[in-house]
């Protein structure tokens, strides 16, 4: 059994995107095609089962409705009722039709997004934890569902209208060429074209139909490229969520990586005050006391000032590495000065698993995505180190333009895998990171390995420093 | 100009020291003097180190990497560039931190009369007066844990190959040791230190050589490479 455990919104990275656009001729037709017949058949499906589903609906909330006010009304002559119950019957009745119209308009979203060659959107308001009603009441409340609706609905018109179109377009071209023979079965003396010109000969027909072929041919391609285009866009259109929709869960993951980004930020300050703390600040204390000793025994006992003398000496140059690598921690000089290449050799180096590091690089990224990639090899590292068993580990860095400007960093190895979210702060303390530039976190962990640590680092909005 | 010469009878090193830190720029005059060298000039930043070296023409210069205005690599910078200007100049490099990255550097701008150590190692004052004298005389001195990320960096077959205690000695020819020195901290025979050294080259396929500096440099190009 393999165990995955990933992060950010979507699970997978991204790759480059493939669209019709890049196809050649007819692959770009038979992609068309198949994008549109299925159409009519499925807007057939659709709006049968959603119109029988929403009559059915009504009819049982009318019902209930009578029923319910009835009830209620005899009841008020006993207690105070709860009007609530009214609204909270129709919102069930309709759930199913809801639920079904919100898959439907899934399995769409993902044919016109594999069409389009993009990732589907995710186009709802987050569901709130709780009841049935509270979950049905929020997607009656949201715009997309509507929209969804409107879509599944109309997919029957327009897919019917495609559907004769696309059999008009590749009927186009066949009628040309068969025209000639036909018209001499029909004609046998001569087709008339009007102001006294005729066709009545045989190679007439021929020359005629083989001028006509091409343009019906580029017609009939034209009109079924043209028409895939236009339903992707409406698909676009209701499918995708609205800009009102986009930026409003924009907000949302803003607001909620800045608090994230404080969180981290109060965390790591914790941190650092606890290490000097517990660390250095003690061995201070104990060196204050062991030189002030030394000092009272330097008349009276040389031997023993001598001894605590050497003791202080041996504490100050433990106290000195420990803050070298406390200072280390919180930024490293050789990323500031050297890059990233130079600052992840250096971790790899100090990493008692072989590391092999590929940086490729042209120029020095903005400096808050340097340092960020930085950690996320840091935190790899540090787990490959302590829990993999691994035998070796490959660090790999570049900067990608498609489909938008992102450094990637990716850490594998090939250990025992099982790498928990829950079980390490690690982890998560690199998503909040991360999440603060707008980057995601992916990692791959199955139980028995290997592990992979992908993260993205979009470059877009940062300013280059270096 | 401080520390005249308390014997007369050989001349001491003469050394320039470049460190910011006024509080530590005073620690390692006092140290360096209390030793019997002579600070000519101490300066504290990288075109200072410059021209004191253009002036003086010391022995050694002891530069910190970590000086005004950037506070990053400005003493490894001038000290790289004091080396182009005055050739033979031997420079000990000081750092909070070292990497191999830096130590790397500093080799391929000439590996005689170079050291690249810790700062912290300025506390064993006995050691560190050595590593000064060291490198004045033209020797290679490299920090242990440059060393580390030296040999940590060139995983091959043919390092695998050594016993553990060649890799021990291996470390210490890098670190600039001589024989009689890696003798004494391993507490064997110079003798055997001898026929490991014989050994190691002989697995590394390196030119055998009496002389210890180039010995570094063979060992240090290994590594390197």
């Amino acid at each position: 059994m393999s165990e995955s455990v990933t992060s950010g919104p979507n699970a997978k990275p991204r790759r480059g995107a493939v669209g019709p656009a890049r196809s050649p001729f007819f692959a770009g037709l038979g992609a068309s095609v198949g994008f549109l017949l299925p159409n009519l058949p499925l807007g057939i499906f659709w709006f049968a089962a959603l119109v029988v589903l929403i009559l059915l609906g009504i009819l049982l909330a009318v019902a209930w409705l009578v029923v319910m006010a009835v009830t209620l009304a005899m009841l008020w002559l006993i207690r105070k009722p709860n009007w609530h119950m009214l609204i909270r019957g129709p919102t069930s009745i309709f759930a199913p039709a809801m639920s079904l119209c919100i898959r439907g308009a899934q399995a769409e979203r993902r044919r016109v997004a594999r069409f389009l060659g993009e990732a589907a959107p995710s186009a709802y308001r987050q569901l709130p934890q709780g009841s049935l009603f509270a979950r049905a009441s929020t997607r009656v409340k949201d715009l997309a569902t509507w929209r969804d609706l409107a879509y599944l609905l109309l997919l029957l018109p327009v897919g019917a209208a495609e559907f004769a179109l696309v059999i008009g377009a590749f009927a186009l071209p066949l009628v040309t060429i068969i025209l000639p023979t036909w018209l001499f079965v029909a004609f046998p003396e001569g087709v008339p074209l009007g102001q006294g010109v005729r066709i009545d000969t045989p190679l007439e027909a021929l020359i005629i139909a083989i001028i006509t072929l091409p343009v019906s041919a580029l017609v009939g391609y034209l009109l079924v490229v043209g028409m895939s285009k236009a339903h992707a866009a409406l698909g676009q259109t209701l499918l995708w969520p609205s800009k009102r929709a986009r930026l409003a869960r924009r907000v949302e993951e803003l607001t909620e990586s800045r608090s994230r980004a404080v969180e981290a930020a109060i965390v790591e300050r914790r941190r650092i005050e606890r290490d000097l703390h517990d660390g250095a600040q003690q061995r201070l204390v104990s060196l204050a006391i062991g030189l002030g000793l030394a000092r009272e025994k330097i008349a009276t006992d040389p031997q023993t000032a001598r001894e605590l003398i050497e003791e202080a000496h041996g504490e100050v140059k433990r106290t000195l590495a420990e803050i070298r690598d406390l200072v280390r921690g919180i930024h490293p000089t050789v990323l500031s000065d050297r890059g990233l290449d130079a600052a992840i050799s250096a971790l790899a180096v100090r990493c008692p698993v072989p590391v092999e590091v590929n940086v490729e690089l042209d120029g020095r990224p903005p400096e808050a995505a340097e340092t960020t990639a930085y950690f996320v090899v840091a935190e790899a590292l540090a787990n490959v180190a302590k829990h993999s068993e691994a035998s070796e580990a490959q660090v790999f860095v570049r900067r990608e333009y498609k489909p938008q400007d992102r450094l990637v960093v990716e850490v594998v190895d090939d250990g025992k895998g099982g790498a928990d979210f829950e079980a390490g702060t690690g982890l998560t303390g690199l998503t909040d990171r991360l999440a603060a530039l707008d980057g995601h976190l992916f990692v791959k962990s199955p139980t028995g390995g290997p592990t992979q640590v992908h993260a993205e680092l979009p470059l877009g909005a940062l300013h280059g420093t270096a | 100009m401080r520390g005249a010469p308390k014997n007369s009878s050989s001349s001491p090193l003469r050394v320039v020291i470049a460190e910011d830190s006024g509080l530590l720029r005073d620690g390692l005059a006092r140290l360096l003097i209390d030793a019997g060298l002579y600070v000519v000039a101490e300066v504290g930043n990288g075109p200072g180190l410059i021209s004191a070296v253009q002036r003086h023409r010391p022995d050694v210069a002891v530069v910190d990497v970590r000086m005004p205005p950037s506070y990053r690599d400005e003493g490894l910078k001038a000290a790289i560039e004091a080396r182009r200007r005055v050739p033979n100049l031997s420079v000990l490099v000081l750092s909070q931190y070292v990497e191999e990255r830096y130590g790397t550097e500093l080799l391929e701008s000439g590996a005689t009369g170079v050291g690249y150590l810790l700062k912290d190692r300025v506390a064993d004052v006995p050691d560190f007066v050595t590593a000064v004298r060291d490198v004045a005389s033209g020797s290679t001195v490299l920090d242990p844990e440059v060393v580390d990320q030296l040999l940590a960096r060139r995983r091959d077959q043919r390092l695998a190959a050594l016993t553990p205690r060649e890799q021990e000695v291996l470390s210490l020819i890098a670190e600039g040791r001589s024989n009689r020195a890696i003798a004494k901290i391993l507490f064997v025979t110079e003798g055997a230190v001898e026929k490991h050294v014989k050994s190691i080259f002989g697995k590394l396929g390196l030119a055998q050589t009496e002389d210890d500096h180039r010995r570094v440099l063979a060992v240090l190009t290994y590594l390197h490479r």
